[in-house]
């Protein structure tokens, strides 16, 4: 599902993010990317969904060269990847089902589509309940499902969460991962950065280490360190 | 595709109206600056009008009688192809005098309609090899003299006068107009950042969720395109006071008879409107692409 071949990316031609890294994931994996800060768990994901094209190297999602990909078919290669972000990102004047549906208007999916969706994925992250409130209303928790359930209503190949339980207490990160773990159930490709060491060592999942730059571990059931 | 329309003009209006006092304020700034861009080209079209006869160095005017014989016209035209003071001359027949003369009273049809090509004098426009105003005044007693002529108008000092005042005014508003289309230009190019800025999140959402760049792009060049076409919307009527109210305050005039013509017709100033509006979304559409480009890029 994803390849890096000998990746290398570089800002301003001096900080190496990565360096000739390599790694396959394949579809259907929960992969969790660890590492101290600017080892480069970002760019890696950042790299995927092309938000940075590498300096060298290859990186082929969904049997596709990203690297190469012309800027216009880059949304396309979006619309089959969610994103998650520590912070959230949700639109506070919208509610919560307008902020989900969101996602579907602007790719330009027809309202009865939207319609159905929407309600169906606020039932799995858990909040019908509270599909009328503003995020302003929800604790951080109910914020990220709310985020996770706009990343995922498109039903995308793979999802990318970059430090998704980062600003939440540990009762609430466990509810967050249950649910990446039922996402990633239904066959949806994970990846995940994170400085969790109790869910990394909790989950056995796979673990990709990094370190400036260098991956410098893959273990299929690892744990944090 | 009916849901995208709504989608976008909703997306456009209300970004508008978060906006509303630099709206306004690049609103306003196109209006004045096509106001004036207009004003512009209705005055050197009144000049022109009103001096339609005397251009291209046509410093006077033989008029025949109407009923010349032709041996008379041909004795005149002998000298004019003979004689070294006469550079070039262009004939004006009792047709194209008639045709001349509606196009210039096309808003007074009573004065139209007590004419018929036949009472026309044909006329010599005449660019004489010395324009100095001495020889000129020679020239014309000289023609005045032969038989058949009714009589021979030169270009008098009014005229030039006419012509260099409505120059210079007409420069003087294209050279305000010019800046001040720059200045809106850049007005809209803010406006539409600010619009950009406020929104932040939600298009750095729309990007990771594979919107795609034109379905970003429109309701903000569509915001900056609205912009000029209102601020135009605004220099039309404009148009049309300056039309009803400057220059037919020349055209009453009574202490200089010549500004009678100064006159501009109907079509002239619904053409004029229709290139304002032209120019207005223009500006919108460029500024906005500039700060959308700018901006807004993946």
């Amino acid at each position: 599902m994803i390849r890096f071949e000998t990746v290398t990316k570089t800002f301003k031609g001096e900080v190496v993010a990565l360096r000739e890294a390599s790694a396959e994931i394949q579809r259907g994996e929960f992969v969790f990317l660890v590492g101290p800060s600017g080892s480069g768990k970002s760019t890696f994901i950042r790299l995927i969904n092309r938000e940075e094209v590498p300096d060298a190297g290859k990186i082929l999602v969904a049997g596709k060269d990203v690297s190469s990909l012309s800027s216009w078919k880059v949304p396309y290669l979006r619309r089959n990847i969610g994103y998650v972000f520590q912070d959230y990102k949700l639109l506070p004047k919208k509610t919560v089902t307008e902020n989900v549906a969101f996602a579907l208007e602007v790719i330009g999916r027809p309202r009865p589509i939207i319609k159905r969706q929407v309600p169906a994925i606020l039932e799995l992250v858990g909040l019908s309940r509270k599909a009328d409130r503003l995020p302003e209303e929800l604790s951080g928790g109910e914020q990220q499902r709310v985020s996770i359930a706009r990343a995922f209503v498109n039903r995308p190949l793979i999802l990318l969460a970059d430090e998704p339980t980062g600003n939440l207490d540990p009762a609430t990160s466990v509810g967050i991962m249950r649910l990446l773990d039922r996402i990633n159930r239904s066959g949806t490709t994970v990846v995940m950065a994170t400085h969790d060491r109790s869910i990394v060592d909790t989950m056995r999942r796979r673990v990709i280490e990094l370190d400036r730059g260098m991956l410098v571990r893959d273990e299929s059931r690892g744990v944090y360190e | 595709m009916i849901f995208r329309f709504w989608y976008f003009i909703r997306e456009t209006f209300v970004s508008l109206w978060r906006n509303l006092s630099l709206t306004l304020a690049a609103i306003l700034t196109v209006a004045i600056s096509l106001a004036l861009v207009g004003s512009s080209l209705l005055i050197r079209e009144g000049a022109d009008q009103a001096t339609a006869q005397f251009q291209e160095g046509v410093e006077f005017i033989v008029f025949m009688n109407a009923d010349a014989l032709e041996n008379q016209n041909e004795a005149i035209r002998k000298v004019l192809d003979t004689s070294p003071a006469i550079k070039e001359y262009v004939y004006v027949d009792k047709f194209a005098a008639y045709e001349e003369f509606r196009e210039l009273f096309v808003d007074k049809p009573e004065l139209v309609e007590s004419v018929t090509p036949e009472i026309m004098p044909p006329s010599y426009r005449i660019v004489p090899s010395d324009p100095d105003a001495d020889n000129v005044t020679e020239l014309a007693r000289q023609f005045s003299e032969q038989p058949g002529v009714k009589e021979v108008a030169t270009a008098t000092e009014a005229i030039r006068q006419i012509e260099d005042f409505s120059t210079r005014v007409s420069q003087a508003l294209l050279l305000a107009a010019i800046v001040l289309v720059a200045v809106s230009a850049v007005l809209i190019l803010n406006t539409v950042f600010t619009a950009i800025s406020a929104r932040k999140t939600e298009i750095e959402v729309m990007k990771l969720v594979g919107a795609t760049n034109w379905f970003i792009r429109i309701p903000f060049m569509l915001e900056g395109t609205i912009h000029g076409l209102m601020g135009a919307g605004l220099a039309v009527p404009a148009l049309f006071v300056v039309d009803s109210r400057v220059l037919a305050y020349f055209q009453e005039s009574e202490a200089v008879p010549l500004f009678r013509g100064f006159a501009v017709p109907d079509g002239f100033v619904w053409n004029t409107s229709i290139w304002i509006l032209v120019i207005g979304a223009a500006i919108g559409m460029i500024g906005s692409a500039f700060a959308v480009t700018r901006y807004l890029d993946v």
